[in-house]
């Protein structure tokens, strides 16, 4: 139906974890779970199909001898993400 | 939670929630610059009775040297409970700003300006503290403007007028100048940001 939207940013879920990651450098997984308030699964999936498509970089590593997951936004979805703005825009306000 | 037909309105909603649930947290800078506040102050203050004790003895050639030795101690212990401090910080954060990273930045650039200003002034042959207080009043004045944050804006460019005030009175003097800039220009903005409520 709104073929111009990047359909892998027109989903609830992925459209929240990439806004949360626009306004922040980094993000811990737990902050996205706390926020979202999904299942960590549904957000794993959510984050390797973003991560895939290059539009957001995962960080692993250990903090109080836990595993620990940091997201950020790479230049590639910041720019999708800008482009699925001006695209709702669009919709939104048809004569602009 | 997932849905995938959305219409642009829901989208727009998602986005303004997400973007608006952004906690802005600068307790964090708040902490960092009372530990300075205190650390520098009482430096200070120290160095002023220390100065003091020194010209009634009119041990000139002391004065130098023990005044060196009071800001290498102080400056050492604040860089040991800045260290143990950013440990317990990192330990709890869940979210890293682009704001804590510019101040992160600033202040580290900053850092690298004081100890470079201290190796050019004791080659020239000057006091450090005008300069001193001049990279302090840019590095508060610009924290300020990027958190937004009125009383730090004023305090660090208190340090600008503390700065010119140092090069009107004798060296025992400018230690109590500093002082006192510290507590203006670090301790009150500290105090105030710790207690702001909302930014």
């Amino acid at each position: 139906m709104y073929k111009d939207l990047d359909p892998l940013l027109h989903s609830q879920l992925r459209l929240t974890i990439i806004s949360l990651l626009v306004v922040s450098e980094k993000v811990d997984f737990t902050h996205i779970k706390e926020e979202t308030k999904a299942a960590s699964g549904n957000i794993s999936i959510q984050i390797k199909k973003l991560q895939d498509a290059g539009y957001i970089k995962v960080e692993k590593s250990f903090k109080n001898n836990y595993p620990n997951t940091m997201l950020s936004i790479t230049s590639k979805g910041i720019e999708a993400f800008e482009n699925y703005v001006n695209n709702l825009k669009k919709y939104i306000n048809p004569r602009k | 939670m997932d849905k995938n037909n959305l219409t642009p309105e829901e989208s727009f909603n998602i986005i303004n929630k997400a973007i608006s649930n952004y906690k802005k947290n600068y307790k964090e800078s708040a902490k960092i610059f009372l530990l300075w506040g205190w650390i520098l102050s009482l430096a200070s203050f120290s160095n002023f009775i220390i100065l003091k004790i020194l010209h009634n003895k009119e041990a000139y050639e002391l004065m130098g040297l023990y005044s060196l030795g009071n800001w290498v101690v102080f400056g050492i212990i604040g860089f040991v409970i800045l260290f143990f401090m950013d440990r317990k910080i990192n330990k709890d954060k869940k979210v890293y700003s682009h704001l804590d990273s510019y101040i992160k930045k600033l202040w580290t650039v900053a850092a690298a300006s004081f100890f470079i200003a201290i190796i050019l002034c004791f080659k020239l042959g000057i006091a450090p503290p005008p300069i001193m207080l001049l990279i302090a009043g840019i590095a508060t004045t610009t924290s300020g403007l990027l958190i937004k944050f009125r009383p730090m804006i004023i305090g660090g460019m208190s340090f600008f007028i503390f700065s010119i005030a140092t090069t009107f009175v004798s060296n025992e003097y400018i230690a109590l100048i500093v002082g006192v800039a510290i507590i203006c220009g670090y301790l009150i903005p500290g105090y105030l940001l710790k207690y702001a409520k909302e930014l």
